[in-house]
């Protein structure tokens, strides 16, 4: 079998649809496993205290990009007929800024948002409502902020090119990452004692 | 009907693993990684199009998802967070933590907690937008692609959380 | 390209179809409602008659006769030629379902004002409507008289109009979607899945609750397995009706009706209102709430999607 099964079994962009809701149950539902429902668990990290975000997150990188290159390196998944971000690196950083400083007065970012909203939280409704008013902020003035938005354009260009290794090593330099920043967030858990719960 | 006491979440491993493990899939089976924020930007976009549908393609930015006569929430992402929202609650309930709250710490009211929430919400929709993609469609899905504006902007994130978190500490702490 | 020549492809000599927008599926459905409300409180007052009802006797008085006129306004919306509404009621064709549903429709409305005289329903006009009281009066005695009359043309007639909304659609042989033997008692079901998900929404007591979500359970079951033989008898049919399972099946109308229809309208219902009835905890308007969304959507899909599937194209002229 080659991967996405949906390039090469020629599935309509329909039957797509109905996979992308499966896929997303399984996402919410993680998500919200996780702990990622709730505002204080989400913003604990920006304190300190529960590094859950930046656990889950690592893990869940990890995994799917040693899956995702495992199969790119075996030849069973095309690389061609696979969306991958584009870098524009001047809109992420800044956007990446903005969007680390919405999350910490915010409390979520828009996927957890979702699963926030499904288990009951008002504050996520109000979010989401603040969501939808950025983003038609955004959109008004979008002609305006084209040249931010396409600043530092480098196109499909991925970590292991930048630091000119092959993609296997940039995986196990991940690996390392992530295991040395759960190590040390262990530590400052465990000294505060301080894992957010419902 | 009893609310009987609700569990505490998993370890960030399992769920993190679990996490890991549908992006794959979602690579494996759609192409395409996940997303939060696309899906809230088309359908604000089809609700603006069907209010002032002059002015939504007057904008080049917004008109492109109506080109040739398309619909913005015949798209995967829609359908992907409709499957967050059912998931969410599936996982909420299963656990018993569904329940009306607010979450926010001691010491803010209801109203504020509120007015930080939309302010928050605001910056990132306006942010999520410039960077094309949120914590999911681009830390996550590119983290995990190993693109390379999706980590500096992952990294961009951590920085302008810690940088803001002391200025907002008395809405958490 | 095709020409348009004089005798054929001209709108004024081929029929010409109108295309049915919202109203249509809008009917449809409040129609199915209604329906369910009235076979609902039909039942109730046969079989339950020791219990005391407030939902399901309420709504089945009140609601249903509201919901059902909203209903033919939406009708009435899509007529092209209003004025000709009347026309409707000069003739009778045993053939037609339209004149069927037409005449169902006529006697509808006197049961429900006899059920609305009924205790549950109306007790007397205030303010304005005082002078209707003396007549009213005399309504009510005869209805009670005739109580289990009305409450068996309540069950009948709910009946007939509920399968009346999905034979409206199944005649069209032309449209191998709709043209399917259980269409009629799918929207049947499915209507008094929206009745009870209406009556579980309007603050019922413990026994109806009890009752009403069983019910439900068992209504969105039978509804699931409906729509499974549909999907089977479609594929498994000629070739035009082959094409109209393909829209379910990868079509256009695919993640329309496997999300909307079978998932959030009536798995994830179902799996809800099964943990309302063992006693878990589910926010009680969330079930119900997605039911009615579900049947909307079962008509929507239905409509639209009809619409398009066709019978296989013959050439006549070459």
């Amino acid at each position: 079998m080659k991967f996405p099964v949906s390039y090469y079994a020629e599935w309509t962009p329909y039957f797509g649809l109905l996979i992308a809701w499966i896929i997303g149950i399984g996402f919410g539902f993680f998500l919200e496993r996780g702990g990622f429902g709730n505002a204080r668990k989400l913003a604990a990290q920006f304190y300190f205290k529960d590094f859950a975000v930046l656990k889950v997150m690592f893990t869940a990188i990890v995994v799917a990009g040693l899956g995702f290159w495992g199969l790119v390196l075996l030849g069973l998944l095309d690389l061609s007929a696979t969306y991958i971000n584009l870098t524009f690196l001047g809109a992420q950083v800044i956007g990446g800024l903005i969007l680390g400083v919405g999350f910490v007065i915010g409390g979520y970012c828009p996927g957890t948002s979702c699963v926030a909203v499904s288990t009951g939280k008002l504050d996520a409704l109000v979010y989401l409502a603040g969501i939808l008013f950025g983003i038609f902020v955004y959109s008004e003035f979008a002609p305006i902020l084209d040249k931010l938005h396409n600043s530092g354009s480098m196109g499909e260009v991925y970590v292991w090119q930048w630091l000119h290794v092959s993609p296997g090593v940039a995986m196990i330099l991940a690996v390392l990452m992530a295991v040395g920043a759960f190590t040390a967030a262990t530590i400052v858990e465990r000294k505060k004692k301080s894992i957010v719960q419902p | 009907m009893e609310k009987t006491k609700a569990q505490p979440y998993w370890q960030p491993y399992y769920a993190g693993l679990g996490l890991g493990l549908v992006l794959l899939l979602s690579y494996m089976l759609l192409g395409q990684g996940l997303g939060g924020s696309g899906a809230f930007a088309r359908l604000l976009y089809s609700i603006m199009h069907s209010v002032a549908p002059g002015h939504v393609e007057g904008n080049p930015y917004m008109a492109k998802y109506f080109a040739d006569g398309a619909n913005p929430l015949n798209n995967a992402l829609v359908f992907l967070v409709i499957g967050v929202f059912t998931g969410g609650l599936i996982s909420g309930l299963l656990a018993g933590r569904v329940r009306k709250t607010v979450e926010k710490g001691p010491n803010i009211s209801v109203k504020g907690r509120f007015i930080f929430a939309f302010a928050g919400g605001t910056l990132m929709g306006f942010a999520a937008r410039l960077a094309r993609g949120c914590t999911s469609g681009q830390a996550l899905s590119g983290g995990a692609t190993l693109a390379l504006g999706s980590w500096a902007f992952m990294f961009a994130v951590f920085a302008g959380g810690f940088a803001a978190a002391w200025f907002v500490r008395r809405q958490w702490l | 390209m095709t020409e348009v020549t004089s005798f054929r492809n001209n709108p004024l000599i081929d029929p010409h179809l109108e295309i049915w927008e919202w109203q249509i599926p809008g009917y449809l459905f409040l129609g199915g409602l209604v329906a369910g409300l009235m076979i609902l409180n039909g039942v109730w007052r046969l079989f339950y008659s020791d219990k005391e009802g407030r939902s399901i006797t309420r709504n089945g008085a009140v609601a249903a006769p509201v919901l059902l006129s909203l209903g033919m306004f939406l009708l009435f919306l899509d007529l092209s030629y209003k004025i000709h509404v009347f026309r409707f009621y000069t003739t009778f064709n045993p053939a037609s379902p339209m004149s069927w549903g037409s005449w169902i429709l006529l006697l509808v409305y006197p049961v429900q004002i006899l059920t609305l005289a009924l205790p549950g329903g109306i007790e007397r006009f205030g303010w304005r409507f005082s002078f209707l009281n003396p007549l009213w009066d005399k309504i009510k005695i005869y209805a009670e008289r005739y109580n289990v009359a009305v409450s068996t043309s309540n069950i009948v007639l709910g009946i007939g109009l509920g399968i009346y909304t999905g034979i409206l659609l199944a005649v069209n042989a032309a449209r191998p979607l709709w043209n399917v033997s259980l269409l009629g008692p799918l929207f049947l079901v499915s209507g008094l899945s929206a009745a009870s998900a209406w009556n579980l929404l309007a603050r019922p007591n413990d026994a109806e609750k009890k009752l009403l979500v069983r019910w439900d359970i068992g209504l969105l079951g039978i509804e699931l397995i409906f729509l499974m033989l549909i999907i089977i008898e479609l594929s498994t049919g000629p070739i035009g009706k082959q094409a109209a399972a393909g829209l379910f099946l990868g079509g256009n109308y695919t993640a329309s009706f496997w999300v909307f229809i079978v998932g959030l309208g009536i798995l994830l219902p179902l799996w809800l209102e099964i943990r309302e009835a063992i006693g878990r905890y589910v926010p009680h308007w969330l079930g119900p709430l997605l039911v009615l969304g579900g049947g909307l959507a079962l008509r929507i899909v239905f409509v639209y999607a009809g619409q398009i599937s066709s019978m296989p194209e013959i050439t006549l002229f070459r």
